[in-house]
């Protein structure tokens, strides 16, 4: 299979997951502190931590210490919006190669 | 296998596959429409509107799925039979987020082919530079007139 650079993984792996994916819609709106994404997502302080973490550490969220509330904002500018539509975009690749492989092989015993 | 990073402000999607076909049976697969129609479309009903192969030619295939209705489009650069094709490709749901896709195959003398296609991304971040570089230029350029203009009034 593809294998990513770790940066372009860690971009990916952040984004599979569907909490995560709310979380930076979230963020997208406004910033909010790790408690406000913990009510918004039904979730532990812990729980959403950890989600907060792996997004930070994707470069797709940065947090803040305010004082006693940590305060998430989304990372870099559209970076999510277009490593989803790669990501996308690479999936499609391959399935389509899939298909031709599949094609090829079919023709080929069609035609002997 | 592999996709990587490259430059700054650039991706690069790199993916190689061995197919058990020779060289130009993989190339009409790619560029003759009616064999196109076959697999493209990865199991959707593909609508082939525009395909012509030669360098400046349009594409555009529209794929229709139980999840909707999707169109691609491009423009061929390079048409090198059997051995090279680059084209670019734009989706309908992400407008001005080009890709050049560049299709090599290569023909492994036992009747196998390896095709590698490599799509290079460039991202909002480079684009946002280039436009931001362009219009400072721009600027530059309306100033030097306008300071031409008034030095011709004085």
């Amino acid at each position: 299979m593809v294998q990513f650079s770790p940066a372009l993984d860690d971009t990916f792996a952040a984004l599979s997951d569907p909490t995560r994916r709310g979380i930076l819609e979230r963020l997208g709106r406004a910033s909010a502190s790790i408690s406000d994404l913990a009510v918004n997502f039904e979730m532990t302080l812990t729980g959403i931590k950890k989600h907060v973490q792996i997004l930070e550490g994707a470069g797709l969220v940065t947090t803040e210490k305010l004082g006693r509330v940590r305060q998430c904002t989304l990372g870099p500018r559209r970076l999510e919006d277009e490593a989803a539509w790669i990501d996308h975009y690479r999936r499609m690749l391959e399935a389509r190669l899939d298909r031709l492989g599949e094609f090829l092989q079919r023709s080929k015993r069609e035609r002997s | 296998m592999r996709a990587k990073v490259s430059a700054a402000g650039e991706r690069e999607i790199r993916i190689e596959r061995i197919f058990d076909a020779p060289r130009e049976r993989v190339w009409q697969a790619m560029t003759d429409p009616a064999l196109v129609a076959q697999w493209w479309g990865r199991g959707n009903r593909l609508v082939i509107e525009r395909m012509e192969v030669q360098r400046g030619g349009h594409w555009r295939f529209v794929e229709h799925s139980a999840h909707g209705v999707h169109g691609f489009e491009g423009r061929y650069r390079e048409v090198s039979p059997p051995e090279r094709l680059v084209q670019t490709f734009e989706w309908d749901g992400m407008p001005g987020h080009v890709a050049v896709e560049t299709m090599t195959l290569e023909d492994l003398g036992d009747g196998r082919t390896k095709l590698t296609t490599t799509s290079l991304f460039h991202t909002a971040e480079e684009r946002d530079g280039m436009l931001k570089s362009g219009m400072e230029e721009g600027v530059n350029q309306s100033y030097a007139a306008l300071d031409r203009l008034l030095a011709k009034l004085d």
